[in-house]
C-alpha cells in the first residue's frame, strides 16, 4: 500500500514539474474568418514557435466576446475589429493594449461597402444624399459598420440622424433584410458585398477603403500578457514575420502559388470556399504598424456621439513599443 | 297544467356500445296543481323520467306532453337539482335571476321577481353572498328560489333534500309544502325516501327496479296542510307500510346485485 | 394501574409559518452582498456594477428621458401582443371547447404548432411582416396565444356538466351557455394561462427587441452589451425584473377582482 502511494506521489510531482518547463502557450482569441489569415499563417509556418511562443487558437463567433474574454483574463491576445464596446471596456478601467495592425480599410482593398437595394438604385438612388431619411441596416450599435456609416455621412456633410439605422445583428440577416426590402441599404462586408452585387439584390455605392481608409482591426494584449515583456515582444516578432509573408504573397502578388498557398491554408482553418476567401483578404501593413493616430480618431468620434462613456486617449490604449522592439530585433 | 307521460321507454347506450334499458313503457299523468312523488330504489330510472319531462333527454319510444293553457311569459317547467347546481360565480341574487335572464326579462323586472322569491324562500339578507358562503340548506333554498322565480307551470324536483342532514331536511320539507300551498304549482318530486314521499305528496308513483316500470300508484289520504304530527297517523303509516312491502323485495334484489 | 398517555400534535412538522422578517431580510442581504463585492472593488464594475451605480445610472437615464422611451415602447408592444394573443387564445379555446367541429379542426393544428418554440418563428415573422412593430407584436401574440387557447380549452372541458344541464334546463342557448357557464368555469384556468403567458411575453419581448430594434428594454440591454456598458445593461435587467413583478401583481389583482367567488372568506 505504501509503495502504491509512493508511486502515486512521484507521478503527481513529476507530472507537475515539466509543465512549467515546457514552451508556454498563449491563448489567442480570433474569429474564424479570412481576416485572420495572418494568424493562421503564423501558426502553420511556425513563425511564432520560432520565437518560443505557441499560440493556442480560441475561436469566437463575434468581435465583442473576444474583447470581454480579454478583459476577464480568459485569453491573453486578441485579434479582431475595433468596436465601441472594446473602447468602453478600456473606459471602464480595464487595461487592454493595442499592439499591431491586423487589417485596414485601404484604397483598392475594400472590406466593407454601403450597398443600396437594386430597385432603389434603378430608381435613381446613386449617392449617399439620396438615402436621407431611409432605413439603413448595420450589424450592431457600436460596431465597425456603425462607425463606417457615421463616417460616410460626415464625409458628405450629413450626420447619423439623417438616416434611420437598423441593427440587424448579423451579416446574413442584413442580406436577407435587403432582399426582402425591409431596409433600403446596408453596410456590409465581403464576401456579402460581392454576392449581393452578383445576384442583383443590391449595388454598392460607397466602398470604405476607397472613400476613407481606417484601422478597422488590430492585435491587442491583455494587461497581464503585456507585463510579460519578453513573451509579448516574442509573439510580435513571429507576428511581423507572418505579416511580411502575408503582404508579399497576398497583397503584393495577388495570384500565383504563394498566394494560393495562403488561400488553401485559410480555407482549411475557416472552412470557407476559396472564392470567398479571395474576396476577404484585408490590406495590412507589412511590418504590422498601426495607421498613425487612427485609434485616437475613433475613440474621439465614439465619445462625441455618446457611445463611449468616457474619453479614451490613444496613449491609454495603444502601445507600439512592443512592435518597435520586435522590429528592431528582427533587423 | 297536466303532465302526460305516454308509453315512454328510454334506453341508453353505454360506453361499450351495450343497450341499457332505463325505463320500460311508463305511462302516468300528473294533474294540475298536484303534488306527485316518484318513488323507487336507486337506479330505477326516476331521475331519467324527470329529465324526460324537463326536456333534458329524449324518449326512445312514446311521448311526453304538457297539457293546458299555453302560459305566456312563464316557463313550462323548472328544475331543482339534488346537488343544487348553483353557479358558483353568481351571488344568490344573480343565481335566482338566471332563469329570468334566459326568459328575456328586463333588469328591473328580474331584480323585483328575484327579490320576491328570495323573500319567499327565507333568503333575505343573503342576496350578495356566493354559494360557497352558504350552508347546504341555504343553497337549496337558492335552488328552489331560482326555479320558482321563472313561475313554472310544473316544478320538477330531483331528490332536492337528500344531500341535507335529517333535521334540515324535515324543516325544508315543511317549508316547501308551505310554499306550495301558496303557489299551487304542479310538482313532480323524485325521492327514494318512502316517508318523505308519503309526507309530501298527494299521490306516490312507485317505480320498479331497472328497467323502471310503474309498479303502482298510491293516493295519500292525509289532509292538508301537512304537519309533523301526521307522521304518526294511521293513514300515514298504512301508506308507508304498503309501499315498503311492495318494494322490499326489489330493494333486496338491488342489494344482492350490488354485493355481487 | 392506569397511565396517562399524552397525545402529541402530529401535525407540527407540517406547520408553515410566514417568516415576514426573513422574507425582507433575504432580499436586503442580497443587495448588501452585491454592494459589498462591487463597492469594495472585489469584482470589477465592468463585470458587475454596484447597485448604487445601477440606481444612479437608472436615475440619470430617467431624467434624460431615455428610460421612459424604452419602457413606453416595450409596454406598447407587450400590451398589444399580450392583449391580442390572450383575446384570440380565449376565443379559440372557447370555440374548440364547445363546438366539436371546431375541436376537430383546431386541436390537431394546435397540437402540431404548439411545441414550436415561438422564438424560432421570429426570423420567419420578420420575413413575413417586416422588422417593424408588427413582427415584434406578432411573436408575443403567438407566444401568449397557445397557453391561453390550451388553458381555456382545458377550462371549458372541466366545466361541471351539472351546471351546463342546469343552465339548459332554464332555456339557455349556445351563446348564453358559453358566456354564462363555460367562460366563468374556465376563468381560473384562463388566469393560470395569463400568468404563464406573461412570462412568455416578457421573454419574447426581449428576444424580439434584440433584433432590429432601436428602442425598447431588449434593445437597451443588447446595445448596452454591444457597447460594454454593463451598468446600463443592469438597469435593463432590473427593469425587466420590475416589469415581471408588476405584471404578476397586476394579474393577481385582476384575478381577485374577476373571481370573487374563489376567495374563501
Amino acid at each position: 500500500m505504501r509503495h502504491v502511494l509512493g508511486v502515486l506521489l512521484a507521478v503527481l510531482l513529476l507530472g507537475a514539474t515539466p509543465a512549467s518547463a515546457q514552451a508556454q502557450k498563449v491563448k489567442l482569441g480570433v474569429l474564424k474568418l479570412t481576416s485572420s489569415a495572418v494568424i493562421f499563417l503564423g501558426v502553420e509556418k511556425g513563425y511564432f514557435k520560432e520565437f518560443g511562443v505557441e499560440p493556442e487558437l480560441i475561436f469566437f463567433q463575434a468581435a465583442q466576446p473576444i474583447a470581454v474574454a480579454l478583459a476577464s483574463g480568459d485569453i491573453d491576445i486578441g485579434g479582431t475589429g475595433l468596436t465601441a464596446g472594446l473602447y468602453n471596456i478600456v473606459a471602464g478601467g480595464v487595461r487592454i493594449w493595442v499592439v499591431a495592425d491586423k487589417g485596414r480599410e485601404w484604397p483598392d482593398h475594400n472590406l466593407t461597402a454601403l450597398v443600396v437595394r437594386k430597385d432603389l438604385y434603378d430608381a435613381g438612388v446613386h449617392v449617399l444624399r439620396d438615402l436621407k431619411g431611409r432605413k439603413i441596416g448595420i450589424t450592431q450599435v457600436g460596431s465597425t459598420f456603425h462607425y463606417n456609416m457615421g463616417r460616410f455621412l460626415e464625409k458628405e456633410g450629413m450626420a447619423l440622424r439623417d438616416v434611420e439605422l437598423v441593427p440587424l445583428q448579423s451579416l446574413g440577416a442584413m442580406s436577407n433584410a435587403l432582399a426582402a426590402k425591409r431596409v433600403d441599404a446596408i453596410v456590409t462586408a465581403e464576401p456579402f458585398v460581392s454576392r449581393l452585387e452578383a445576384d442583383t439584390t443590391g449595388v454598392p455605392i460607397v466602398r470604405t477603403g476607397d472613400t476613407f481608409p481606417w484601422q478597422i482591426a488590430v492585435m491587442f494584449y491583455s494587461d497581464r500578457f503585456a507585463k510579460d515583456r519578453a513573451r509579448a515582444v516574442a509573439f510580435l516578432r513571429g507576428y511581423v514575420k507572418a505579416s511580411r509573408h502575408y503582404f508579399d504573397a497576398v497583397i503584393r502578388q495577388r495570384s500565383g502559388p504563394g498566394y494560393e498557398e495562403v488561400v488553401a491554408l485559410t480555407a482549411r482553418y475557416t472552412g470557407a470556399p476559396a472564392a470567398i476567401i479571395r474576396k476577404g483578404f484585408p490590406y495590412q501593413d507589412r511590418d504590422g504598424r498601426l495607421l498613425p493616430g487612427d485609434v485616437g480618431r475613433q475613440t474621439a468620434w465614439w465619445f462625441q456621439h455618446g457611445l463611449l462613456k468616457k474619453p479614451v486617449l490613444e496613449k491609454d490604449i495603444v502601445d507600439e513599443s512592443f512592435l518597435r522592439e520586435a522590429l528592431q530585433a528582427l533587423k | 297544467m297536466r303532465v302526460v307521460v305516454d308509453h315512454v321507454s328510454k334506453t341508453y347506450t353505454d360506453r361499450r356500445g351495450h343497450s341499457v334499458p332505463a325505463l320500460h313503457d311508463v305511462s302516468l299523468t300528473v294533474e294540475s296543481e298536484e303534488f306527485l312523488a316518484l318513488l323507487g330504489p336507486s337506479g330505477c330510472g326516476k331521475s331519467t323520467l324527470l329529465n324526460l319531462v324537463a326536456g333534458l333527454t329524449a324518449p326512445s319510444a312514446g311521448g311526453v306532453h304538457l297539457e293546458g293553457e299555453p302560459a305566456r311569459g312563464r316557463s313550462a317547467t323548472a328544475m331543482v337539482f339534488q346537488e343544487f347546481a348553483l353557479f358558483p360565480w353568481r351571488t344568490v341574487q344573480a343565481n335566482v335571476e338566471f332563469g329570468l335572464e334566459e326568459a328575456g326579462l328586463g333588469a328591473s323586472e328580474r331584480a323585483r321577481r328575484a327579490r320576491a322569491h328570495i323573500q319567499l324562500t327565507g333568503l333575505a339578507g343573503f342576496e350578495s353572498k356566493y354559494p360557497h358562503q352558504l350552508s347546504g340548506g341555504m343553497r337549496q333554498r337558492v335552488g328552489i328560489a331560482r326555479a320558482l322565480a321563472v313561475d313554472p307551470a310544473v316544478l320538477l324536483m330531483d331528490e332536492p333534500f337528500s344531500a341535507l342532514d335529517a333535521q334540515t331536511r324535515q324543516l325544508m320539507q315543511e317549508e316547501l309544502l308551505a310554499i306550495w300551498e301558496r303557489t299551487r304549482k304542479t310538482i313532480v318530486y323524485v325521492t327514494h325516501n318512502i316517508h318523505e314521499a308519503v309526507f309530501m305528496a298527494d299521490r306516490v308513483v312507485v317505480l320498479s327496479r331497472r328497467p323502471g316500470r310503474v309498479l303502482t300508484m298510491i293516493p295519500v289520504a292525509l289532509g292538508r296542510p301537512r304537519t309533523e304530527a301526521m307522521l304518526g297517523e294511521p293513514a300515514f303509516l298504512a301508506a308507508v307500510d304498503r309501499i315498503w312491502s311492495l318494494i322490499r323485495s326489489q330493494a333486496q334484489a338491488a342489494l344482492r346485485e350490488g354485493e355481487a | 394501574m392506569s397511565t396517562r398517555l399524552p397525545v402529541p400534535d402530529r401535525t407540527r412538522a407540517l406547520e408553515r409559518r410566514g417568516h415576514p422578517v426573513v422574507r425582507v431580510a433575504s432580499l436586503v442581504t442580497l443587495v448588501l452582498l452585491w454592494e459589498l463585492v462591487t463597492g469594495t472593488g472585489w469584482v470589477q464594475p465592468l463585470f458587475l456594477p454596484s447597485p448604487l451605480d445601477v440606481l444612479g445610472t437608472g436615475f440619470e437615464m430617467l431624467r434624460s428621458g431615455e428610460l421612459v422611451g424604452h419602457v413606453i415602447t416595450s409596454l406598447r408592444r407587450i400590451v398589444l401582443g399580450f392583449g391580442l394573443g390572450a383575446l384570440l387564445g380565449v376565443a379559440v379555446g372557447l370555440a374548440v371547447g364547445f363546438w366539436s367541429l371546431a375541436e376537430a379542426v383546431g386541436n390537431p393544428l394546435i397540437a402540431a404548432t404548439f411545441p414550436i418554440p415561438k422564438i424560432a418563428l421570429l426570423p420567419l415573422l420578420i420575413l413575413w411582416v417586416g422588422i417593424g412593430e408588427a413582427s415584434k407584436v406578432a411573436v408575443i401574440m403567438l407566444g401568449v396565444f397557445f397557453p391561453m387557447a390550451i388553458n381555456t380549452f382545458a377550462g371549458v372541458r372541466t366545466a361541471d356538466p351539472l351546471l351546463i344541464r342546469a343552465a339548459v334546463s332554464f332555456g339557455a342557448g349556445r351563446w348564453s351557455l358559453i358566456r354564462k357557464v363555460l367562460l366563468p368555469s374556465a376563468l381560473p384556468m384562463i388566469f393560470a394561462g395569463l400568468r404563464l403567458g406573461a412570462g412568455t411575453a416578457l421573454l419574447l419581448l426581449v428576444a424580439a427587441e434584440m433584433i432590429a430594434a432601436n428602442s425598447g428594454i431588449g434593445a437597451l440591454v443588447l446595445n448596452a452589451q454591444n457597447l460594454m456598458e454593463t451598468t446600463k445593461l443592469m438597469v435593463g435587467i432590473v427593469l425587466l425584473s420590475l416589469l415581471g413583478i408588476c405584471s404578476h401583481w397586476l394579474l393577481a389583482r385582476l384575478e381577485r377582482l374577476a373571481l370573487p367567488w374563489r376567495s374563501h372568506s
